[in-house]
Order: structure tokens, then sequence, then C-alpha cells
């Protein structure tokens, strides 16, 4: 039976199913009451700030429809800038304004909008369009991350992000989001992007998936994905690490930008991200989240440093296979 | 986590022990029929009397009938008779019936009718009968012939029960000498049985006669004589020709002891003649009509209990769990993507209404009505709220039109988009576009086809009539898909769409 064929070898391989990931990670370390500190991109770029995390910086937010009249002070400062929806999910609602000129601003992909065009986003994304649920939400206006050249010759437009699943403070699985034309520059799996595993140990860039399949080379650019190294990549890591105490969210999907002058910055926290990075690392997020969870029972829960924690997630996650302890 | 999947565990054992157990009473020892096609037999026994009456003389016909509830459940019985009046009355376990009238003339018939069914009867019950009689007083040839009779009866017997049946075999023995003697010339069945009466006597055995009926479709039939003894426990039937033991199942016990079934006074020639039919009633037919008589049934506590209208409500809604399920499995098993879990049910519901080919039509044509309405209304840059808000008043117009229409071609069905199909409708539609604003026009044509789907298969479903009749008989099974669902709440393995979704990841390893 071809089914219980692939069913046994994805179990060999251990991959997290999302009856499996609902059940036994989020429902199990993910408090409910927890969600709205991540779903609400405001709030946690307040408290990020607050535990001194680089975040992008904050231009300002407009809440209600009269609100939207004070846009042009907002951004009167800033030739470029981003304008999110602070509950929206999966990178919808997002407009990135590249530059402008007279009373015309120009988006990242070139095309010209007019302040109508933007006001009538900005009270789309008020009256809730993109957050989940349709509730009322409020517009963020913040600074534009530009890339590091690094991923120009692997991405196309837009911005490349780094995901990293932590799972009780241990980074368990990194990949590298690239944007394609048919994301239309945004870094969504689901809407095009490719994502290109990460080893944990190095940072070093491995193959990609790009709608369920795996890639080598990226689909506009036909350059290939594999052998980059990620710049302060153990950085990146205890970011990422230390994104679990900030949120108290055991299970826990990081998100971070490389910005071309601050580095690292974490754009976005998911308390329930995707299972796709699976593809992208070729290895089973079970297999690794379970040798987080024998370490943590090992420590019998008790809390480490973060910088003890990154470094047992490099020594266990490396792609050659887990670092043999260094003799003391 | 243990603890917490034991604790899940033991309640869906629970669960399901207490809804298998409630099936299981319902079905062994209420004997409720499992299927709503179910047939048990109704046999309809006729008696009919006829005499001829003595001029200007009063009238008096007494008959023995069968004792009721006794292995069979009564369904009906009627006397039927011109001008005679009916007097039931109930001697030493008989019943007896008594036509009287103060004049007749001519021949007379008066007839007996039985209906009865082997369904919800209880079991027969054992009147203890006497165990030890008193000898009668033989003398002469008699007394010497039942000795030498019972000497080798009493060699070749264990028991009460051999006894009997050995010495029915003497008695059999027509040649036999002392047989001869005892039977005289009579060696009719009913001066055999009380040959082998009077020798059982002698041996202080009690034994009574009883006349039995055969349920098989039949004309002119004439009750069989059987033998019966109380051994301490319970009666032992013999058959008092052949020494058959055992009564079988298909006979009714008309009356017990020695007494002629017919006694006129004011009549001659009388005679009874009996026939029988088999009809067939459905099971849940004959509980209905036992019910309307007062005799307790399955049901009493059961959903039946309540007024016809609330029955054909909870029809619907006991299916609603089975319509759950189904979602629960579509996305939990499968892993097609519905809006909502409740959605696809609720839709399943509309398709009562309007029938599955003309509902999906329907739902499908008005969706992509409701949805045009809304691509264009976002070109004109609508907010959220007024946008939703003209898309479902389209909505409304667009099935009116479409009722207008079947109307003037004549199909009723157009009319059929009642209060509830419509408020469904126009909750989909919300969702969908709410849907395609947030996850973009694939994901929501996806989501809305996968809940077309859903809906389809929960309707097929929850009209099975079959399946209706038995969730809405045996509510227990609602219950077990409780505990059912109790369990899915910890399944943890992939779904079918996740073995096609992480493909890739095995073909790797054959490469």
């Amino acid at each position: 039976m071809f089914w219980s064929k692939t069913r046994k070898a994805l179990r060999a391989r251990g991959v997290m199913g999302i009856n499996q990931r609902n059940g036994d990670y989020i429902l199990r370390y993910n408090k409910r009451s927890l969600y709205p500190l991540v779903d609400d991109k405001i709030q946690t770029k307040q408290m990020a700030l607050d535990a001194g995390i680089r975040v992008p910086h904050m231009y300002g937010t407009i809440a209600t429809e009269q609100g939207i009249s004070t846009l042009h002070r907002v951004v009167e400062q800033h030739r470029d800038f981003v304008i999110k929806p602070a509950q929206g999910a999966g990178g919808d609602g997002i407009m990135v304004i590249a530059d402008r000129f007279e009373d015309y601003f120009r988006s990242a992909s070139g095309r010209i909008i007019t302040t109508e065009e933007l006001e009538h986003h900005i009270s789309g994304i008020i009256s809730g369009i993109y957050s989940l649920g349709g509730h009322r939400d409020q517009a963020l206006i913040e600074y534009r991350v530009r890339s590091t050249e690094l991923f120009n010759r692997i991405s196309f437009e837009g911005v490349p992000d780094i995901r990293i699943i932590v799972l009780k403070g241990y980074p368990v699985a990194a990949m590298l989001r690239l944007p394609t034309r048919q994301s239309q520059g945004k870094a969504n799996l689901h809407q095009g992007a490719i994502g290109v595993g990460l080893d944990l140990a190095s940072g070093v860039t491995l193959d990609g998936t790009w709608h369920n399949l795996k890639i080598e080379r990226h689909p506009d650019t036909a350059n290939p994905v594999a052998g980059l190294t990620v710049p302060d990549w153990q950085e990146c890591l205890e970011l990422a690490a230390r994104c679990y105490d900030l949120t108290g969210l055991g299970y826990l999907g990081v998100d971070l930008v490389m910005d071309h002058e601050h580095g690292p910055m974490m754009l976005e926290l998911n308390a329930r991200p995707g299972l796709n990075i699976q593809i992208a690392m070729d290895d089973g997020l079970l297999r690794r989240c379970q040798i987080i969870e024998k370490q943590l029972e090992a420590l019998k829960d008790e809390t480490r440093p973060v910088a003890e924690r990154v470094a047992f997630a490099k020594q266990q996650f490396a792609v050659a296979g887990p670092v043999p302890a260094e003799e003391e | 986590m243990g603890s917490v999947k034991l604790q899940a565990r033991l309640l869906a054992v629970f669960l399901l022990l207490l809804g298998g157990g409630s099936i299981a009473y319902q079905l062994l020892v209420q004997n409720v029929p499992l299927s709503q096609d179910e047939k048990d037999p109704v046999w309809v026994v006729d008696a009919q009397v006829s005499f001829s009456a003595k001029a200007n003389k009063p009238v008096k016909v007494r008959m023995f009938v069968p004792p009721l509830g006794v292995g069979y459940t009564t369904l009906n019985e009627s006397f039927i008779s011109n001008n005679y009046g009916v007097n039931v009355n109930v001697e030493k376990g008989n019943r007896q019936v008594t036509w009287s009238s103060r004049r007749a003339e001519g021949n007379q018939y008066l007839y007996y009718r039985l209906m009865l069914t082997p369904r919800y009867a209880d079991a027969p019950e054992n009147d203890p009968g006497p165990q030890f009689r008193p000898a009668p007083t033989l003398d002469g040839p008699d007394k010497l012939a039942a000795d030498a009779l019972l000497e080798p009866i009493r060699q070749h017997s264990a028991d009460v029960e051999t006894f009997i049946s050995e010495t029915i075999k003497r008695v059999n023995e027509l040649e036999n000498d002392n047989v001869q003697l005892l039977l005289g010339s009579d060696v009719s069945p009913e001066n055999r049985a009380s040959v082998i009466d009077l020798l059982l006597a002698v041996a202080h055995i009690p034994a009574e006669p009883v006349h039995t009926l055969r349920l098989a479709e039949s004309q002119e039939q004439q009750p069989e004589l059987w033998l019966r003894s109380f051994n301490g426990k319970k009666w032992l039937y013999f058959n008092p020709l052949n020494g058959q033991q055992g009564l079988p199942e298909d006979r009714l016990v008309w009356w017990s002891g020695p007494g002629p079934l017919l006694n006129i006074e004011g009549g001659k020639s009388a005679d009874v003649s009996f026939s029988v039919h088999e009809n067939e009633m459905s099971a849940l037919q004959l509980a209905q009509s036992l019910r309307l008589k007062d005799v307790s049934s399955f049901i009493d506590f059961s959903l039946y209990e309540l007024p016809l209208p609330a029955q054909q409500l909870y029809r619907i809604l006991v299916m609603i769990p089975v319509g759950v399920m189904l979602v629960l499995f579509i996305r939990s098993l499968i892993g097609m993507e519905t809006l909502g879990t409740f959605t696809p049910v609720l839709i399943a519901l509309a398709f009562r209404e309007t029938q599955v080919v003309w509902g999906v039509l329907l739902f499908t044509s008005i969706t992509a009505i409701g949805l045009s309405v809304r691509s264009y209304l976002e070109h004109l840059k609508l907010q959220l709220l007024p946008r939703l808000s003209v898309v479902l008043t389209f909505v409304v117009i667009a099935m009116a039109l479409i009722s207008l229409l079947g109307y003037k071609l004549g199909m009723g069905s157009g009319l059929s988009v009642a209060l509830f199909p419509m408020v469904i409708l126009t909750m989909v539609i919300e969702r969908t576009s709410i849907v395609w604003e947030e996850r973009g026009g694939t994901q929501s044509l996806k989501v809305a086809l996968g809940t077309l789907v859903a809906a389809i298969f929960c309707h097929l479903l929850m009209v099975w009539q079959p399946l209706v009749y038995f969730v809405f008989t045996f509510p227990g099974v609602l219950l077990c898909l409780a505990a059912i669902m109790v369990l899915m709440g910890h399944y943890r393995g992939y779904r079918l769409t996740e073995l096609l979704r992480f493909r890739a990841m095995v073909d790797g390893d054959k490469r």
C-alpha cells in the first residue's frame, strides 16, 4: 500500500503532522492566554523593545478612520516605510513603500501608489480585512528593512527572512525564506516563496522547498540556493532563543530579518508555525523536538541560560550529525 | 500529559460502555427491532363456533380461550356474535368465554379472533403444579392390567421424566393385552391420554392434558392433545401418541385439563373449527399499536414517546452529531479543509429542504454571484462591513429572482429556498469572502469546494433512513459517537493530504 508505506517512512524520519503539532506541541506548550502577545505585532514589538531585542523601528500606528489623516505626519520624515496590519496573518496586507515623490509613493515592486490608495489600504486594515476572524485592527507603520546584498542572487525583490522554530527556548529548526516573482516580494511559503533549510550549527544554506517540492535552484534567478552562509548566525540563534523567555510560548516560530545596516532584527513571532520547514530542512521536526524534550527531562525542566541552550542545539542539530561533546 | 491521555481514554471507554450497554439492553432485553424494516409474524387465529339453537330456549355457549400473555403478546382479541352477551372468566389458569342469549333460532355462528406475536412477549411463566397426587382405587382386571404394565415401566425408568415417556411408549403398544384391556375398543388419542393419565395416577405422578394449536398457516385445524407434568422446576410436555417430549415452539396452549373445548346449553350439533393465518407487521408499528393498548413496550422512555412534531425534529437533531463526526474525520484524517466544523453540517441540513442536486446548484450559483459582486465592490474600494452588507443584499435579490423564475417555469423546488437555507447561504458567502480577503481566491475556492463536498457527504449520511432510525431508536449511539470524538482529540497520526504534502521527503530517500 502506497499510503501505509509513506506513513511508515515519514514516521521513521520523525516528520511532524498537523494533528501532532496541534495536539502535542501547540496545545501543550502554548498557553492560549499568551496568544495576543504574538498575534498583535504592536504588543510584540513593545515587549521586544523592553527586553532589548532589536526590532524594526516603529514610526507610528493608526487605529481609527480619523487617524488616517495623520498618515502624512507620521511618514513625513521617511522616504521609505512599511504599512502592515497589527494582527495580520501570513504576510497579507503588508504594503512596502520604497520611495516617494511629491504626493505619490512607489511600492517596492515599482508600482505608483496615490495617497488615496494608501489611505484606502489603511482603512481596510483598520476595518479588519486582514486580521484573523475579521476583528477591527490597527495599522502599523514602521522602518523598512533592507536586506543584505548577500541574498540578492537567490531572491526576487522583497526581503528574505529567517524562520527559526524554538522549543522551550532551544532552537530546533531554521530556514531562510526567499521571495519569488510569484510571491510578489512576500516571504510566505503558501504565497509561493521558497524555503531554504539552514544548518543550525553553521548557518549555511541547504537545499530548498517550493510548493511542497524539493528544489536546488531559485525558480526566478536559477542560482543554486545551497552553500551561502547567513552572517551573525550565533546572534540570530540567541535572539530567537530569547523570544521564548520573552513570551513564555514553548513552541514558537521566530521570524528574523537581516538588515544591511543593523544586522538581525526580530520581525514577528508565530504561535502556530507551519510545517513546511521540514521539507526545507529535509529533516523531521518531531525527531528534533523529541531530542530537546529528552534533554529537558534530563534537566528536570530547569531553565538554562540562552548561550547554553543555543550551544546544545548547535551541537545536536548540525547537518553533519551530532557533534561529539568536547572533552574537558 | 500521560495522565490526561489516560483520563481521556477512560472517559471514552466509559462513554462507549454506557452507550453500548444501553444499545445492548434495548436490543436484547427490550427486543427493539434493529432496523425499521424488521418484520414480525402476526398470527391471526380464528375460531368459528357453529351450532343449531333449540327453539325458544335460552342459549349458553362456553368455550375455552387461551390465557393471555404466555409466550406470546396479544395484539387484539375479539368476540364476534350477533345478539349474544359475552363474558370472560378465568378459572384454574384457563380462560373461558361465555356467550349467552335469551333466545336464538336456527344455525348460529359465533366467532373468536385472536392476534398474537412472539415479539415483546414475556417468557412463559412457570406456575408450579402439583408434584403428588393420590392414587385412584382400581379393582378387578383393571388393577391387574395396570400393575402388570407399571412393573416393567418402573424398571425401565429413572425419574419422573423417563417414567412418563416409558408409560406413553407402553400404552401406544396397542397389541399389548393389558393395554387393550384398559383402552377397551376406543383407541382415540383422548382415550389413550386418559389411560396414560390413569397409569401415572396409580404411580402418584400428577399429569394433566393440555390442548394446543399449531401456529401455522392452516384451515380446519383441530387442537392437538398433549400431556404435561410439573417436575418441581418446570412443566414437561409429552405427546401422548409418540412419546415426543417438549412442546414445539409454534404451539399455543389453548386450555388445560380434561374438560371439553365447547360446552353448550340450548343448542345441538355444535362444532368448532380453527383457522390460522400469518400476517406481517413491521416491528415498529407493532410496538406503536401495543402502546395504544397500554401494553408496556420499548416505547416507554424512548424518543418515540414525544409528540410527533417533536419526534420529527429530533430525527433531524440526533443526526447532527453523526454529521459533525463525518466532518471531523474529513478534517483530521483526510485533511480536507472546510469552513469551520459546523458549516458543512448546516449546509447539509439546508439540503434537506432544497434536495441535493438543486441545493448544490443553488449554493454554487448564488455563492458565485455573491463573490463576483464582492470582487466588483472591492474595485470600488468600499470598506469591509458595507461591502459585506451589499453582498448579502444582492444574495437575497438573487434568491428572490431564482424563486420567481422557478415558479414561472413551473418548478416547485425554486420556491423551497426557505428561511433556513437562506440564512446559511448568506453565512457561507460571508465566511468565504473573508477567507478570500485573508488568504486569496484559490484558497477560498479550495475551502468552499471542500465545504461543499463535506456537506454533500454529510447530507447523504444524515438522510440515510436506516441510520436515522438506528440513531433515533438507540440514542446510546450518541454516547458512542462522543467516545470516538474524545479519542479523536488525541489522534496524532498524519492526515492523508500530509502524506502527499511531505512525499518529497520520502522520495528523497530513494534517490
